[in-house]
């Protein structure tokens, strides 16, 4: 009788957890159909602020800046992370414990930290060599570097849980070199690479701290476009970016998550 | 069924000729570890069934790995078929290895691990489809082919990493302790199953085991190594009546070993008591240990006609259903014998037994 009154207690507090992660997001998504201008009272169901959104060129020019930002430093990240992941795994048996530590350094590091980092050294580069001024390229360069860790980890994860004796296995059958990355590591990869690709891309769609310090003038992101606008007052407009932002980072960490755990079970 | 009907029934490596494999002076060592390869000449026979049997750690895998070219010798040369391959690369050598755990590729299904060799080796679509088809048949994988080895028993996989590596048809398949994953009803049964499959495609394999009796079922010959060094080399029954010191005396399974303490004319003096010898030890021969089988000590009342006889009592009785084991306490030394259960009495423990041992089953061995 006590038992089962304690484990529901504990039910309970989990229902709790999960109300106080998600009532805000919900609030939100709520509030992006309100038909009223103001975040007082709810007056009925509208998509009028998701048609404004459509009409703001300011806002579309954000969201396509963080698309692209988004796709680019995914994709060079996934390149060099891969590397660095087949590297780690390569030389595991050598003494290069602190090189995997270094890789797992800027994961920790607080990202108001990283941004000015990153800002100083552009700005030395700029002023010392006329070279990347802030714009659209520092900030990939950015976000790659925060990107990569994530990256080699899982790829190192997944090499780690292969059976060692496959890499003998390709060998032993033929396959050159080049044959053992294409039909060997690249395929059995596969998984930890979308998922890999997709965690980077939510990372860069989130941040904010870093693409502040890097950005250009002109290369506000969506995190960007509506921290200026929160400053003029909250829009509903905003919410309506925000739920449109819930629902994409959520179905690429959905998609990250599935190939993740595909990559596990094989 | 997924097998095709063009099938044929005869696998295509049995026409092809067999290899020879020659090492000479092969050493190895590992960074900082003792010597896995201490100085290894053999030369293992085109179409041989060999193995290569030791303790783990005595250079057994060190020796095959680098038959397949996974690890390269520090000193000495590997002529496979004739060619000195010491330096090729194992993707270009015609060598296939099955992997003690299979090492099946988890990204394929059975036909498509199968066929993985054969692709990279450039073999066009057809052909390879037929081969696959072929060798599937022939190792009874037919209704698996489209399955994915996630799905697949100890067995099954066991029967996949053969048959991937068969239907390369190379000059040596390499084993590497293949059923030592497998529950013993199994592996009773694969072991023949690949005796035969060896004598049918007259191919040269090179297995690895720890285990004497699947080494001495299978093997045309054995290799028994320790320490990096080959100790002795021959036929299964050579390599257990005649073993040529007492670890390979030990390794093969045997127990009882004296130790010569005193040679007078043809009588030998062992803790045992003295026992005559047929032929006698020469003079160089009176160091070392005898070696007197289990099987071969017989029990009874009586000395027979032209036998040692000695006096000793049962300690402790083993009953294995098919033999039955006696522990023997003759002048406070061990003696074990084993007497094939013919529904004969059995001997209680504290019983006085006669023991009779013929004097040519007495073998002398370095120590």
């Amino acid at each position: 009788m006590r038992r089962s009154a304690f484990r529901r207690s504990l039910t309970l507090f989990w229902w709790l957890m999960v109300a106080f992660l998600y009532l805000p997001l919900g609030v939100i998504v709520l509030y992006s159909f309100n038909a009223a201008n103001s975040a007082a009272y709810f007056a009925g169901f509208s998509l009028r602020w998701y048609e404004r959104l459509l009409g703001n060129d300011q806002l579309l020019t954000a969201l396509g800046n963080t698309l692209v930002l988004g796709v680019a430093s995914s994709v060079i990240a996934l390149v060099i992370g891969t590397l660095i992941g087949y590297g780690m795994y390569r030389h595991r048996r050598r003494k290069l414990g602190w090189l995997i530590a270094l890789i797992y350094l800027p994961i920790v590091m607080p990202d108001i930290v990283f941004g000015i980092s990153e800002m100083a050294f552009f700005i030395t580069l700029d002023r010392e060599f006329g070279v990347l001024g802030p714009s659209l390229a520092t900030m990939i360069i950015a976000h790659v570097t925060f990107q990569i860790p994530f990256v080699a980890l899982i790829v190192y994860s997944r090499f780690v849980g292969l059976d060692p004796t496959l890499f003998e296995a390709a060998k032993d059958l033929y396959a050159s070199p080049f044959q053992r990355a294409r039909h060997f590591l690249l395929p059995t990869l596969k998984p930890s690479l979308v998922a890999a690709f997709f965690l980077a891309f939510t990372l860069s769609v989130d941040d904010f701290v870093i693409s502040f310090f890097t950005a250009g003038p002109e290369n506000a992101t969506l995190p960007i476009y509506i921290w200026g606008a929160i400053r003029r007052g909250v829009s509903p407009e905003i919410n309506a970016i925000a739920t449109l932002m819930i629902l994409s980072v959520a179905i690429a960490a959905v998609i990250s998550l599935l190939f993740n755990k595909e990559s596990r079970r094989n | 069924m997924t097998v095709s009907p063009t099938a044929s029934t005869a696998p295509e490596g049995a026409v092809r000729e067999a290899s020879s494999i020659t090492l000479d002076g092969l050493r190895k060592r590992f960074d900082g570890d003792a010597i896995a390869l201490d100085g290894v000449d053999l030369t293992i026979h085109a179409g041989e069934f060999f193995t290569l049997l030791g303790p783990s750690g005595c250079g057994k895998t060190t020796l095959l790995r680098i038959l397949a070219g996974l690890e390269a010798p520090d000193d000495g040369t590997l002529t496979i078929g004739g060619r000195d391959v010491t330096t090729t690369p194992p993707h270009l050598r015609s060598v296939n290895t099955v992997f003690q755990s299979y090492a099946l590729f988890p990204h394929l299904s059975v036909s498509e691990n199968i066929a993985f060799g054969l692709r990279m080796k450039g073999v066009p679509v057809d052909e390879r489809r037929a081969r696959v088809d072929r060798i599937a048949e022939f190792i009874k994988l037919g209704a698996l082919l489209e399955r994915g080895v996630n799905q697949l028993s100890g067995g099954q996989r066991q029967r996949v990493a053969l048959a991937r590596a068969l239907v390369c048809e190379p000059d040596v398949l390499l084993l590497d302790e293949p059923l030592s994953a497998l529950d013993a009803g199994l592996r009773t049964q694969l072991q023949v199953e690949l005796q035969r499959t060896q004598k049918r495609l007259g191919m040269t394999f090179v297995f690895v085991t720890h285990d004497q009796d699947e080494a001495m079922v299978m093997s045309d010959r054995i290799a028994v190594l320790d320490n990096g060094v080959i100790q002795q080399v021959g036929p299964p029954h050579e390599v257990y009546e005649r073993p040529i010191n007492a670890f390979v005396a030990k390794f093969m399974g045997h127990v009882n070993l004296f130790a010569i303490e005193a040679v007078d004319a043809d009588r030998v003096t062992t803790g045992l008591g003295e026992l005559v010898m047929d032929p006698p030890l020469e003079k160089s021969g009176h160091s070392g240990v005898l070696l007197i089988r289990q099987e071969v000590v017989e029990l009874g009342h009586a000395v027979s006609e032209g036998y040692n006889g000695l006096e000793g009592v049962v300690k402790e009785r083993h009953y294995r259903g098919s033999r039955i084991e006696y522990r023997l306490e003759i002048n406070g030394v061990t003696l074990m014998a084993t007497a094939a259960n013919l529904g004969q009495r059995l001997y209680a423990v504290d019983d006085r037994v006669t023991v009779s041992i013929h004097p040519e089953d007495i073998v002398r061995l370095n120590a």
